[in-house]
């Protein structure tokens, strides 16, 4: 079965508003601002998306959730990578979906409904010191009711309340649910490349995690469900991101002068613009298609999704690129929004996975390994 | 998949399945682009008739006017289900996809009866009059003139790079009626007879070797007025009209736009299963494994663009963005695609169509060279990259 993009009213229609949030709530001074505080996000916009009932976009009824699916997450993901949202939104996402994917009833009940206003702000804790971040090359491990690891680059880790850890266990892998006070619980701040955004080091000495903590289904499905989810966010946010960065260059390009006229005139500008938006437009129709074959539980969502997250990383990387050079001068300087999109661009294309891999998964599955 | 013309395919697919193209013993080139000898195109002919009289070309145009009468998306569904069956294209390119479309929007009724249903049944067949020497991406530089003579047009001029212009019955011609006027505003559009005195077609031949594009002399060719399309003076904005159809960016193709399915990255994939590459399986490259994976992200960007183009509320930002970039992303990919069709194959990608030991005949070498023709015809990507800066990205004009 190959998929068809499907679309509906109600999701243009929850687009719109996005759109009209975002920009107004969060305008670029906000994102600067937000550059030097410690929490990094504004608590009141947290609060605010779960009010509007984003936080809780994937988590069923039953739960408090808006129960929505990947098309909808795609949507405020493209409109929050628009506006550079400064938010750990997608790995609090990606929590919730792994949890609905693989919790008891016991265990939904216990923190879905949190998760879902926000009091809770949970994170996918997955990579590895390494670098390595599909379940089955988890490190982390998960013995007698004791919790030894590390996980790096976790992005959302410094607020974060619960922790999501795929684990080692004698039998095979879990992913454990960690809430940040548990003992042996320390997160620590990285620096990052992209300052909007907030990252840490999660160490897990000999944290007390009982077997009830631990997601029913073992780690290695859990992943490979979240897979798609994962790619799809990131690769929509890329989207709105370029589409952003191709925005702002266009701007620019029709009214700065140069030898008497705008230097849009000029086609050593505008043709790799144009190029810009190909791929933009390129990766944003494989964001929705990998979205729709998700929600359709179609059998190409992850060649989809994967392929999606190869085209957005490399257009945002593009747009990003051609921003910042056809800035000029001005294009160097920390005033100009032009790297603050490069940054997020560079940031989010190593989560889960980075073209070349993707690429080289995409391979196998066609051509076989 | 719903698809509201599941019916309509399954009766495309019977038909094929009952009614196969006739055997012939000699090859066809891989587009129309390239058609050269009478037996190619008599057979080209007789097989889109064939189709024609199935019910399956112009298939949404008025009965009237000897189509089909069916809603929007009956054509596409009915080209996508000849394009899967690989069956032959059909010949008559220019007259279902550009000047069918035109003349059904402009023409009048008497121009509609006496055109629309023959170039539907290929009874006669169209070629496009636009390019000149002189006149190339600045086409309206063009100097081809047209002067009023009592009922009839005098054509004086030189046409290039005329698709099917040997066989041609009629062609959409661009030509000056007034010196005078600016531009843009002295050019008319003719639907101009071929077979009259003054018309002498001089075939050129291809980078590839092969025939199938000519040069289109006018000496004191006299046309009759009625072919005028339009007004007098109104030749440039149905020029653009046209060019719209040819480049994909408006619907109303009769036929034969089967679009762009996964045949050229699974031909590649084939071509690659086969290789050998510094003593091992090409397969096993992982430079080779990369680029093919690349080739597949792009295809399905392409297919999924076509859909998405269908849905408005997800093209609200820039409406005309998908319509206009599918001619520059749809050529541009299959170019870089042929062109890492040859690079493959190593040393065998120096043998060309001809040599026995030419892989897959030589078809990659020669659809490579072939791919600049869609890359330069109907508005150079440069030109088309131009379109696309100033009507989607609002930059300013660069002239």
């Amino acid at each position: 079965m190959t998929t068809t993009i499907a679309y509906t009213e109600e999701q243009a229609l929850l687009r719109d508003e996005a759109r009209r949030w975002l920009r107004e709530r969060v305008p670029v001074e906000t994102v600067r601002a937000l550059i030097g505080d410690a929490r990094g996000d504004d608590e009141s916009v947290w609060k605010e998306l779960g009010e509007l009932g984003w936080l809780g976009l994937t988590i069923d009824e039953e739960h408090g959730g808006a129960g929505l699916g990947a098309v909808e997450l795609a949507v405020i993901a493209e409109e929050s990578g628009r506006v550079l949202l400064p938010s750990p939104l997608l790995p609090h996402w990606l929590a919730a979906t792994a949890i609905g994917l693989g919790a008891s009833q016991a265990q939904a009940d216990r923190w879905l409904p949190a998760l879902a206003t926000g009091e809770v702000q949970a994170v996918w804790a997955h990579v590895e010191p390494n670098g390595a971040w599909r379940a089955e090359q988890t490190q982390a491990e998960w013995k007698d009711g004791t919790l030894r690891g590390e996980k790096c680059f976790v992005h959302g880790a410094p607020t974060a309340g619960l922790f999501c850890v795929p684990v080692r266990t004698g039998g095979g892998t879990r992913v454990a649910l960690v809430p940040a006070d548990a003992r042996g619980v320390t997160v620590e701040r990285e620096k990052t490349l992209d300052a909007t955004r907030r990252q840490g080091r999660l160490h897990l000495d000999r944290v007390p995690v009982p077997e009830d903590a631990l997601l029913e289904r073992p780690a290695e499905e859990i992943d490979a469900a979240l897979l798609p989810w994962g790619c799809t966010a990131f690769a929509a946010e890329s989207a709105g991101g370029a589409a952003a960065a191709l925005d702002m260059t266009t701007a620019y390009a029709a009214t700065r002068k140069q030898f008497g006229k705008e230097i849009g005139a000029f086609q050593a500008i505008k043709h790799p613009l144009v190029n810009v938006l190909i791929a933009t437009e390129h990766a944003r129709s494989l964001v929705y298609a990998a979205a729709t074959a998700i929600d359709e539980q179609g059998d190409d969502a992850e060649s989809l999704a994967r392929m999606a997250k190869a085209a957005a990383s490399d257009a945002y990387g593009f747009a990003a690129s051609r921003a910042i050079q056809f800035h000029g001068g001005y294009g160097f300087t920390e005033e100009c929004d032009a790297h603050l999109y490069m940054r997020r661009a560079l940031a989010s294309r190593p989560a889960f996975g980075d073209p070349a891999h993707h690429r080289a998964r995409i391979a196998d599955a066609l051509i076989g390994s | 998949m719903s698809d509201a013309f599941e019916e309509l395919r399954q009766q495309v697919r019977e038909w094929l399945a009952a009614h196969p193209p006739p055997d012939r013993d000699f090859a066809l080139p891989q587009s129309m682009l390239s058609v050269s000898t009478d037996e190619q195109f008599d057979y080209l002919r007789d097989w889109q008739a064939r189709v024609y009289d199935a019910g399956f070309v112009g298939s949404e145009w008025p009965a009237e006017y000897g189509g089909g009468g069916r809603p929007a998306g009956s054509q596409r569904a009915i080209d996508q289900e000849l394009s899967r069956a690989d069956v032959p294209y059909l010949i008559n390119m220019v007259g279902l996809s550009w000047a069918g479309p035109i003349i059904l929007k402009f023409g009048t009724e008497a121009q509609k009866k006496r055109y629309l249903a023959k170039l539907l049944r290929a009874d006669e067949i169209w070629c496009q009059g636009f390019s000149e020497p002189g006149a190339g991406s600045d086409l309206a530089s063009l100097q081809t003139a047209a002067v009023r003579d009592g009922d009839d047009y005098v054509i004086d001029g030189h046409k290039v790079w005329t698709t099917l212009g040997r066989f041609a019955h009629h062609m959409i011609l661009l030509a000056r009626t007034d010196p005078d006027a600016g531009k843009h505003a002295g050019i008319s559009y003719f639907l101009s007879p071929m077979k009259v005195d003054g018309v002498q077609v001089v075939p050129l031949i291809k980078l590839t070797g092969e025939e199938g594009f000519n040069q289109i002399i006018f000496t004191q060719a006299r046309i009759p007025s009625d072919t005028l399309l339009g007004r007098e003076g109104q030749g440039w904005e149905l020029a653009i009209a046209t060019l719209n159809f040819e480049r994909g960016a408006s619907e109303g193709s009769a036929g034969g736009a089967g679009g762009f399915g996964a045949a050229p990255t699974e031909a590649l994939f084939e071509l690659a299963r086969g290789l050998v590459r510094d003593g091992r399986p090409a397969l096993q490259d992982p430079g080779v494994r990369d680029r093919l994976a690349a080739f597949a992200i792009e295809a399905a960007a392409i297919r999924y663009s076509g859909q998405r183009m269908r849905v408005p509320a997800l093209c609200s930002d820039r409406p005309m963005a998908l319509p206009l970039l599918s001619k520059v992303a749809v050529t541009e990919f299959v170019q870089r695609l042929a062109d890492f069709g040859c690079e493959v194959q190593g040393y065998a990608g120096t043998l060309y169509a001809g040599d026995p030991a030419a892989l897959d005949s030589g078809d990659w070498q020669k659809q490579y060279l072939n791919s600049y023709a869609n890359t330069i015809a109907g508005g150079t990507s440069e030109i088309v990259r131009n379109v696309i800066g100033e009507k989607v990205l609002g930059l300013p004009k660069t002239r």
